[in-house]
C-alpha cells in the first residue's frame, strides 16, 4: 500500500530559489533537512500543509540566506557591486556604438528604413540588455557562493540611480520617455540572470542529486 | 577571539540544543529540539546562519553523515560543540545567572 506522502513532491520552484542562494555543502545539508521535515509533515498533516510549510520555510531561509551574506562578506560584495557599476558603465555605449557602425556600413538608413529604425530603437535596446546579462555573468563569477546576492545588489544599486536620474530630468522639466522604462527593468533582470546562469552552471557542476 | 567573548541570545539557544541532542544533532532535530521547547517557530535558514557562524568563530564542528534517500540522496550535517564553544556557553550561562540572581521575575512582571 503506498501512502498519499509517498507521492509527494516538494515545491520545484522554491527547491530552486533555495539553491540559487545556498552554495555548495550547505546547499546540500539544508535542502536535504527542508525535504525530510517536508515528508515528515506531508505524512503527518497532508501535501497542502506541507507545501505551504516549504514555501514559508524557503522563504525565510533565503532571507537568511541573503543577510548571512552581506555579514560575512560585507567588502567583498560591496567591491564586486562596485566594479560591476564601472563595467557597466564601460559596456553601455557599446550596442549604440556597434548597431550605428553595423547599421552605417551597410547603408540600412538607405535601403530598408523600418528596419533602421528597429535597430535603431529595439536593436541597440536588447543590445543593452545582452550587455547587462554579460555584466551579471561576471560580478556572478568574481563572486563565488554569493552570485545571486552580488546581482541583485547590483540591479537594486542600477535601479536606484535609474530613479534617481528619472526625478533629476523631471525635475528640470525635461520630458520622459516612458517606453524605455520596460527595457531599463529589463537591463536589471538582465543582471539578475546573468547571476542564474553561473549560480546554475556552478551548481551542476559540483553533480548534486536533483531536487526531488 | 576573547576569552570573554558571550553568545548571543539565538546563538545561546543553539549551543544548548547541540548540547542536549548530542550526537543526533543536525538541522532537522535542531530546529524541532527548540521549536518543542521554546514553542518559538524558526527556519532552517536561521538555524544554518547561527551554526555556521558559530562554527567560524570556532564554537561548533561539523561533519557530514551518510546520504538517504528520504532526504533525496542528500547527506545530513552533523554538528558539535567544541570545548571553546562549551567554555562560551559556561561564560554566558554563569553570566546570565549572575544577572537575575536575587530577582523575583515571575513575581515582578506577571
Amino acid at each position: 500500500m503506498t501512502s498519499q506522502s509517498d507521492f509527494a513532491r516538494a515545491p520545484r520552484i522554491a527547491n530552486w530559489l533555495v539553491n540559487l542562494f545556498a552554495a555548495g555543502e550547505e546547499a546540500e545539508s539544508l535542502l536535504g533537512d527542508m525535504l525530510e521535515e517536508f515528508s515528515l509533515l506531508a505524512s503527518k498533516s497532508g501535501v497542502a500543509f506541507a507545501r505551504s510549510w516549504y514555501w514559508r520555510q524557503a522563504r525565510k531561509t533565503i532571507a537568511h540566506l541573503v543577510g548571512n551574506a552581506f555579514r560575512v562578506a560585507p567588502w567583498l560584495t560591496a567591491a564586486t557591486v562596485i566594479g560591476g557599476l564601472l563595467l557597466n558603465r564601460f559596456v553601455s555605449g557599446l550596442p549604440e556604438r556597434t548597431m550605428f557602425a553595423v547599421l552605417h556600413r551597410y547603408q540600412v538608413i538607405d535601403h530598408h528604413f523600418s528596419a533602421y529604425v528597429f535597430f535603431a530603437t529595439d536593436g541597440i535596446a536588447i543590445g543593452h540588455v545582452i550587455t547587462s546579462m554579460f555584466v551579471g555573468c561576471v560580478v556572478a563569477l568574481a563572486t563565488k557562493g554569493r552570485e545571486m546576492v552580488a546581482t541583485m545588489t547590483l540591479g537594486l544599486v542600477l535601479c536606484a540611480m535609474t530613479g534617481a536620474a528619472v526625478l533629476v530630468w523631471v525635475a528640470t522639466g525635461q520630458a520622459l520617455n516612458l517606453w524605455m522604462l520596460p527595457w531599463y527593468i529589463g537591463d536589471w533582470f538582465a543582471i539578475v540572470i546573468g547571476g542564474v546562469i553561473v549560480r546554475m552552471r556552478r551548481s551542476a557542476a559540483t553533480n548534486l542529486p536533483s531536487a526531488t | 577571539m576573547s576569552n570573554r567573548d558571550y553568545l548571543g541570545e539565538f546563538e545561546h539557544i543553539v549551543v544548548l540544543a547541540l548540547l542536549r541532542l548530542g550526537d543526533r544533532a543536525y538541522g532537522v532535530t535542531v530546529r524541532q529540539e527548540i521549536e518543542v521547547r521554546t514553542s518559538r517557530e524558526v527556519s532552517i535558514g536561521a538555524i544554518y546562519a547561527t551554526l555556521n557562524r558559530l562554527e567560524a568563530k570556532g564554537y561548533v564542528r561539523s561533519h557530514l553523515g551518510d546520504p538517504t534517500a528520504e532526504r533525496g540522496g542528500r547527506s545530513k550535517r552533523f554538528f558539535r560543540v567544541t570545548a571553546k564553544g562549551m567554555a562560551a556557553v559556561n561564560r554566558t550561562q554563569r553570566a546570565l545567572q549572575s544577572m537575575t540572581e536575587g530577582l523575583d521575575l515571575i513575581r515582578s512582571y506577571s
